[in-house]
């Protein structure tokens, strides 16, 4: 697979040249432009994987670009913003953002939402236009745009970055043997800074988290391979 | 008691309820005075009349029967004796008074003008009587004549006494309704003076009712459009100042990676850091709790576990003991975010968080203490305050703004809970925060 072709729209020209800087020594190709016009321009004339996209722009804001891009293509979009809102995060993926990261960030977790995002929307191939972002199993509900999980009951159940990351991997492939190294890949991809901890120590925290009364363990170690998530998923 | 003279309706009932009893009572002695006036007047004739009657009967009668013939005639306000001898002394003070008297018992019988009239006190008895007069005879023996107080000469009206309480009783009743319906508009004031920080969008006070209270509450509504004009303009300059903030933050971490020196590279990712949590810090104490997050059952177990096994990863020391879930119904994120800063806190500046989370009948204890110097007592309440900072650790490394624990104890009141800090006997500081919950 030849270099993923990144476009950056961002109006500070020292954050574009070091985003694209940074970028081009991650194996991206990238082109960066300063804003909405710029950015339809380039789109007409060359073919791109991702847009990397700054919430606030000069002219048209960065929500409302996303939008009109979403009407017409599916090109996977991650937002950047500036503050540290959640509502604003909520906002860009509701208005079809696939992921969100707020300044002032780490250049090296921006490559590795890039790839999170690339590997994510290549595996859903053609269903991309009309992405899943609930998943739903035994009346639990996981929601990808808030990052968000309730359990059977209603009640709202917070889960760490690492957490969170496990069970996407989990409920993304449900009764499926999932080794620890494959596991360990999808949490690095999304970024995590604590993930150094052993992947049976997530797990173990994932599970206390995920167990209700009397219910029986939703993730089975499978021994010597790995682990299992057993509840059917939904998709919704 | 102290109501009657603290509110408006107790001022005005007393000083209404003064005004009708000095009305009422001045009336009551000035009726009174007239009518003693006029009694007095109609009363000294009858007096003269009988007085010189008297005198003209025992002037026509025998020696003998003299006596008994004054006796007969007395009654009433008259006593009458017959005798040798003149009882009365003549007493100016008691001639002043009854000199109306004097004056028609003179112009009655011609001959009282020379000395044989004496109006005094009795000579055997000073007190009991009101005055004495004595009258000579032709033969020079003395009619004796003594005036006594007549009992019941006034008439106390009861009936006058229970319409003023009526009356009186009236005027509170009516005094009370009208001050309720004319202050009435002032609670209103007292609300929106008290609401004008937690909501900043709220209705300012009708303005309506009298005219003076319509001016007032035009007056009011202007006052509160200006505090929120003059806050909300400083709450947008430090806003966008620390927002802007960010994009140099953003490129100064970018140009992290162009320091070859590694050491240096580290200390300035760690101010970096720092800088950063001073701007996330200040912008959700500005954002306060008006996020629009909906209040829904969280399980405040599992925000709990994240926060400890978080710091633990970080290498610091936490632990979290408690039930399997405890259920609140709260805004998640914020409540995470108070959470947190208490844990961060008892880590930075007491070296250990000791979580202890307990559901109660109807609330939620959640305890978490250190090992580190606790606080002054005298700094105590100021921890709750914007921007103070106690510094424990005499150690100017452990940065912050000081909007930790204002932060915290702003979301848990928005929750309708309370926090509070104590020393802890072994040494340490003690935070407790109580959520109010459904009770099982």
């Amino acid at each position: 697979m030849s270099e993923p072709h990144i476009l950056l729209v961002d109006d500070d020209g020292e954050i574009r040249r070091l985003v694209t800087k940074f970028l081009r020594e991650s194996g991206f190709r990238v082109t960066p432009v300063r804003d909405g016009r710029e950015m339809r321009e380039t789109l007409k004339s060359t073919s791109v994987d991702l847009i990397v996209l700054d919430l606030m722009l000069p002219g048209i804001s960065g929500l409302e670009l996303c939008r009109e891009l979403r009407a017409e293509s599916a090109i996977p979009i991650v937002m950047l913003t500036a503050r540290g809102d959640d509502l604003d995060r909520v906002l860009g993926l509701e208005f079809g953002a696939d992921d969100y990261i707020s300044k002032p960030f780490n250049t090296r977790e921006l490559a590795a939402r890039i790839r999170a995002v690339l590997r994510r929307t290549s595996a859903q191939g053609e269903t991309r236009l009309d992405p899943s972002w609930r998943f739903t199993f035994d009346g639990w509900v996981l929601d990808t745009r808030r990052r968000e999980l309730v359990n059977d009951q209603g009640v709202v159940v917070d889960l760490s970055t690492g957490e969170y990351d496990l069970l996407l991997s989990f409920v993304e492939a449900p009764q499926r043997v999932l080794s620890r190294d494959h596991l360990l890949d999808a949490a690095r991809n999304r970024v995590s800074s604590v993930f150094d901890r052993s992947i049976d120590v997530q797990v173990s925290r994932l599970r206390r988290k995920l167990s209700g009364d009397n219910a029986p363990d939703m993730i089975k170690t499978v021994r010597g391979l790995g682990y299992l998530f057993v509840p059917e998923v939904a998709k919704a | 008691m102290k109501w009657l003279f603290e509110t408006l309706v107790g001022r005005t009932v007393i000083v209404l309820l003064l005004g009708i009893m000095t009305v009422q009572g001045a009336s009551l002695w000035y009726y009174e005075a007239t009518l003693n006036n006029e009694t007095v007047l109609a009363s000294e004739k009858q007096l003269a009349d009988r007085i010189i009657s008297i005198y003209r009967a025992v002037l026509h009668a025998p020696e003998r029967d003299r006596d008994g013939v004054t006796h007969d005639l007395a009654g009433g306000v008259i006593e009458a004796h017959w005798g040798r001898q003149p009882n009365a002394i003549a007493d100016p003070k008691v001639m002043s008074t009854w000199n109306g008297l004097r004056e028609r018992l003179i112009a009655l019988n011609a001959e009282f003008a020379n000395d044989a009239l004496i109006v005094g006190v009795d000579r055997l008895d000073t007190t009991s009587h009101l005055a004495s007069i004595s009258m000579r005879l032709g033969d020079g023996s003395w009619v004796n004549v003594d005036l006594v107080p007549s009992h019941g000469q006034h008439v106390r009206s009861d009936s006058a006494i229970l319409s003023t309480s009526l009356m009186a009783l009236g005027v509170v009743i009516v005094t009370i309704l009208l001050i309720r319906w004319l202050t009435r508009p002032l609670e209103t004031f007292e609300r929106a003076a008290r609401t004008l920080y937690a909501s900043t969008d709220r209705a300012p006070v009708p303005e309506q009712g009298p005219r003076e209270i319509r001016t007032l509450a035009r007056a009011f509504n202007e006052m509160q459009a200006r505090i929120r004009r003059l806050v909300s303009a400083r709450t947008q300059a430090l806003a966008a100042v620390s927002h802007d903030l960010k994009t140099p933050l953003t490129r100064l971490r970018m140009r992290l990676d162009e320091v070859g020196h590694a050491e240096t590279r580290n200390a300035i990712a760690t101010d970096l850091a720092e800088m950063e949590s001073m701007i996330d810090a200040t912008l959700s104490y500005l954002r306060g709790d008006r996020s629009d997050e909906e209040m829904r059952p969280v399980d405040l177990v599992a925000i709990l576990g994240t926060i400890s096994d978080d710091a633990q990863d970080a290498g610091a020391e936490a632990s979290l003991q408690s039930p399997r879930s405890i259920v609140v119904r709260g805004r998640h994120l914020a409540l995470k975010r108070a959470l947190s800063n208490i844990v961060q806190n008892a880590i930075k500046y007491g070296g250990r968080a000791g979580i202890v989370a307990r559901a109660e009948h109807d609330k939620a204890r959640v305890t978490v203490e250190d090992d580190g110097p606790g606080i002054p007592e005298e700094d105590m309440d100021a921890m709750f305050e914007p921007f103070t900072r106690v510094d424990r650790s005499r150690n100017r490394d452990t940065g912050g703004f000081g909007l930790g624990l204002t932060i915290a104890s702003e979301i848990v009141q928005a929750h309708g809970g309370t926090i509070t800090l104590e020393n802890r006997a072994e040494g340490g500081l003690r935070v407790t925060v109580l959520l109010p919950r459904e009770p099982d």
